[in-house]
């Protein structure tokens, strides 16, 4: 059978890119763990101003905060109106197309358009508050995309049963729909979240500085983050490797928490959730 | 559409909204995505005005960029870029397709989530950490291998921009490819076809629109890839010699932002010039994204179209 | 002469731990129209496809028993599955024409055997759309896309289709329930004629139709084989109580 040797063949030349791109991963996550070793964990509590983490952490934390709590009712409502009320085909194909195109801004230009809007148009200067606008327009199609995804999963029967019953169509919506679609919608704020931890482009000009004293007293002030530490230290300042093998591992750690979270997360509601298992 | 139909049309959507306040928020929500790309593209192109006007297509075409003698011309910035992505392309696409064929139709099933995950969280890992890879890891390999004093070169971008752009393509592309009509497919299958001859007859014509769609996509991430590319592509504003060397540094547009905003004084033909690079940018990857989605939209036609 | 073209013994098929049909055994005779017939969900479906292996392809299916066609064991480590599937032609449920033109639909099966080109697949493509009873009604568009045809035409394509790789055996799997009242008799008379060169297994959940286009029957029931034989005597005077109470409408 000639035909099946030469098939096996082919297969196996195929499934060669699939096992390059397990070993890229393996590799980056072995480089990555070889730094283990040097990290000093203590150094997650202490002050920058002492050569520790603790500032650029909970300024990261802060960033992401703020970001998701502009990005995400935002996201959702829209994504609602998306999926819910938009009255005709044509304007719902705008905003998607809108959304996909916002998704595609490369993130250098997000940061030039934070710095000259939100900065200097609208006078926050360098600041978390701009890094936190600047960043909800990165998360919001993400957050937008994977909601209305969750949404549209959701049996238009669930709604029409609660409107049979004389409820208000918001009512109707809140009470069962979203219900529904909240792990769905839970994942997609996750995503987003993962997708901006560990943006530098945006917040590089918009909000970030190398070092603060202590944490950030208000809004209108700089604030410290590990990606842009990372970054600096390494391209301005030639900070060998060892020395920032800890910034870049915690990172890593967070964002890759974050998106397995959110992929074990839909992998668990999908099975969870018996009408999606109706194809 | 016609405008008056679309201004009649929106007018009725306004009268309605009027009405009602639930529906007025969330529509307000749902439009701000349009507010802020009109917003965008605004502001960096009014920024970017002075180079436009005092540097013309010299902004794009010059061969010169060197900030102490005032002199902005983009195209070995522009050239770097170009050959930074189309490196990273050459070798992602063959194996972001192959791997996403791979994965929807050979792979067995049970391996299809797993792998598929590991594709996602490889997409999640942020550009800061690729380029903290690529130099402490990447760039004294490339030099050791081919015997550089410095590893950070236009081969080196391209290969972890490839990475970078690889989950992107797999991604896209595994999305058409199991759009593809289980009918069609088990049609073939009735009539003895083999995998090979499923994925060549069916498969392939089905989603080769979507796999197109796929690498623009790729495209446009790549072109736009900033932190990660700045840091091991040597940043050097010349088109190296000979033009086709990928083992001289070169100086994507992107990072030449990154770089310098931070020393341009507001308001000067240097500030100017980078936003005028930065529009250049939006432009370039609105259009792409703008193809790649009709593209994925139209989607895989069951009618007119020719297997 | 008669002879029996499949032997199916103890067939058990299970979808994960959903155990689809239970110790299936019964032969099924050459040149003839066997209906399996049966309410919605009583494994009719995967019986026939347990005939071409086309199970093997859903995760999760586990089969169990053999099938043997002309005395080989389809189930047999070292069969060719590409080749039994050629001799084993199927028709689905909706039409699913390929979306190309009609000859290339027709055209598609001896391609990709590579048993023809040029004039010979001319000539494959107007006997099956022949015997098929399309050849009439699109020679002179052959180069058309198959979707402008309807309903009725489309599944007769699907027909001629399966035809062209000169199989042995057709399975349909309820071949008429998304068309019409006409479109089903010019597809039942089809069946009919096509029983005289080819073993026909037809699934419905259609009784007059089982009644009118075959020879044999099946009843399955839960997965069960409950009654089989000649479609006359299944029909007029059933062993069992449950065969009876489907065929009067009782149930199903």
């Amino acid at each position: 059978m000639s035909g099946q040797t030469g098939e096996r063949v082919i297969f196996a030349i195929l499934g060669v890119p699939m096992l390059i791109c397990m070993l890229i991963f393996s590799w980056i996550l072995s480089l990555l763990l070889t730094g283990i070793g040097s990290v000093r964990w203590e150094l997650l509590t202490v002050s920058a101003l002492q050569g520790g983490m603790f500032e650029m952490i909970v300024g990261t934390i802060y960033l992401l905060l703020g970001a998701t709590a502009i990005a995400g009712p935002v996201g959702i409502l829209a994504a609602i109106y998306l999926v819910e009320y938009a009255p005709s085909r044509g304007l719902t194909r705008i905003i998607d197309q809108a959304i996909n195109n916002l998704a595609g801004v490369p993130s250098i230009v997000i940061g030039l358009f934070g710095y000259t809007f939100f900065c200097r148009h609208l006078r926050l200067g360098v600041s978390l508050t701009a890094g936190w606008l600047t960043l909800a327009l990165m998360m919001l199609p993400i957050i937008i995309r994977g909601s209305e995804e969750a949404l549209r999963m959701v049996p238009a029967s669930f709604k029409e049963a609660a409107l049979a019953l004389g409820a208000t169509r918001w009512k109707a919506i809140s009470s069962t729909t979203l219900p529904a679609a909240a792990p769905g919608v839970v994942t997609s704020v996750i995503l987003g979240i993962a997708r901006v931890a560990g943006e530098t482009a945006a917040i590089l000009f918009t909000s970030c500085v190398l070092i603060t004293r202590g944490l950030p007293r208000s809004p209108l002030e700089p604030v410290m983050a590990l990606s842009y530490n990372l970054f600096v230290k390494i391209v301005a300042l030639g900070t060998p490797a060892q020395k920032v093998f800890g910034v870049a591992l915690v990172l890593f750690m967070i964002v890759t928490s974050l998106s397995l979270s959110a992929i074990l997360l839909r992998i668990h509601y999908r099975k969870g959730q018996p009408w999606l298992m109706i194809r | 559409m016609n405008l008056e139909s679309f201004l009649k049309s929106l007018h009725k959507l306004f009268m309605r909204l009027k009405s009602q306040p639930v529906e007025f928020i969330l529509f307000f929500c749902a439009s701000f995505s349009i507010v802020i790309l009109l917003l965008m593209f605004l502001f960096v192109v009014k920024e970017g005005s002075l180079a436009f006007v005092r540097l013309g297509v010299q902004l794009i075409f010059g061969q010169r960029w060197e900030t102490n003698s005032d002199l902005y011309g983009g195209f070995p910035l522009v050239y770097g870029s170009l050959m930074v992505v189309s490196g990273a392309l050459v070798i992602s696409v063959p194996l972001g397709i192959c791997t996403s064929i791979f994965i929807a139709e050979v792979l067995p099933f049970q391996l299809r989530d797993p792998v598929k995950s590991i594709i996602e969280l490889l997409a999640s890992i942020p550009s800061v950490i690729y380029g903290f890879i690529g130099a402490t890891f990447l760039a004294p390999l490339i030099a050791s291998i081919f015997e550089l004093h410095s590893g950070a070169t236009a081969l080196t971008a391209s290969l972890i921009l490839a990475i970078m752009v690889l989950p992107t393509i797999v991604g896209v592309s595994g999305e058409t490819i199991s759009a593809v009509p289980r009918d069609y497919k088990e049609a073939a299958l009735a009539l003895g076809a083999s995998k090979w001859q499923i994925i060549r007859n069916v498969v392939l014509p089905f989603s080769k629109s979507g796999m197109l769609a796929s690498v623009m996509l790729g495209f446009g991430r790549a072109i736009g890839e900033t932190v990660a590319v700045l840091m091991v592509a040597g940043n050097v504003a010349m088109v190296p010699t000979p033009p086709w060397n990928y083992l001289a540094p070169v100086y994507p547009v992107t990072a030449v932002i990154a770089m310098q905003m931070g020393e341009a004084a507001v308001g000067s033909l240097e500030y100017s010039a980078l936003f005028g690079l930065g529009s250049i940018l939006f432009i370039i990857t609105f259009v792409v994204n703008t193809i790649a989605d009709v593209i994925v939209r139209r989607g895989p036609v069951t009618r007119g179209v020719q297997l | 002469m008669v002879n029996d073209k499949i032997d199916i013994r103890n067939l058990n098929v299970w979808f994960r731990d959903n155990h689809v049909l239970k110790d299936v055994s019964f032969k099924i005779r050459e040149n003839a129209v066997t209906a399996i017939m049966g309410p919605s969900g009583c494994g009719k479906t995967t019986l026939i496809r347990a005939i071409n292996r086309m199970n093997d392809l859903i995760y999760g299916c586990r089969t169990s028993g053999d099938v043997y066609i002309d005395g080989h064991n389809i189930y047999d480590g070292n069969i060719n599955v590409y080749e039994l599937r050629r001799k084993v032609g199927m028709v689905f449920q909706k039409p699913n024409p390929f979306p190309k033109s009609i000859y290339e639909n027709v055209a598609f099966g001896p391609r990709i055997h590579k048993v023809a080109s040029g004039r010979e697949l001319d000539e494959i493509v107007e006997r099956s759309l022949r015997e098929a009873a399309l050849w009439d009604e699109v020679k002179d568009r052959l180069h058309d896309n198959a979707f402008n045809l309807s309903g009725g035409q489309q599944q007769r394509l699907c027909i001629a289709r399966a035809l062209a790789v000169k199989p042995e055996i057709i399975l349909m799997d309820e071949p008429c329930s998304a068309l019409d009242p006409a479109a089903t008799a010019k597809i039942e008379a089809l069946i009919r004629r096509l029983s005289k060169k080819y073993t026909v297994i037809v699934v419905t959940h259609n009784l007059q139709q089982a009644a009118r286009i075959s020879d044999f029957t099946a009843f399955l029931y839960m997965g069960k084989l409950i009654e089989y034989g000649d479609t006359k005597s299944v029909f007029e005077n059933p062993h069992s109580e449950l065969t009876e109470k489907y065929i009067t409408g009782k149930f199903g």
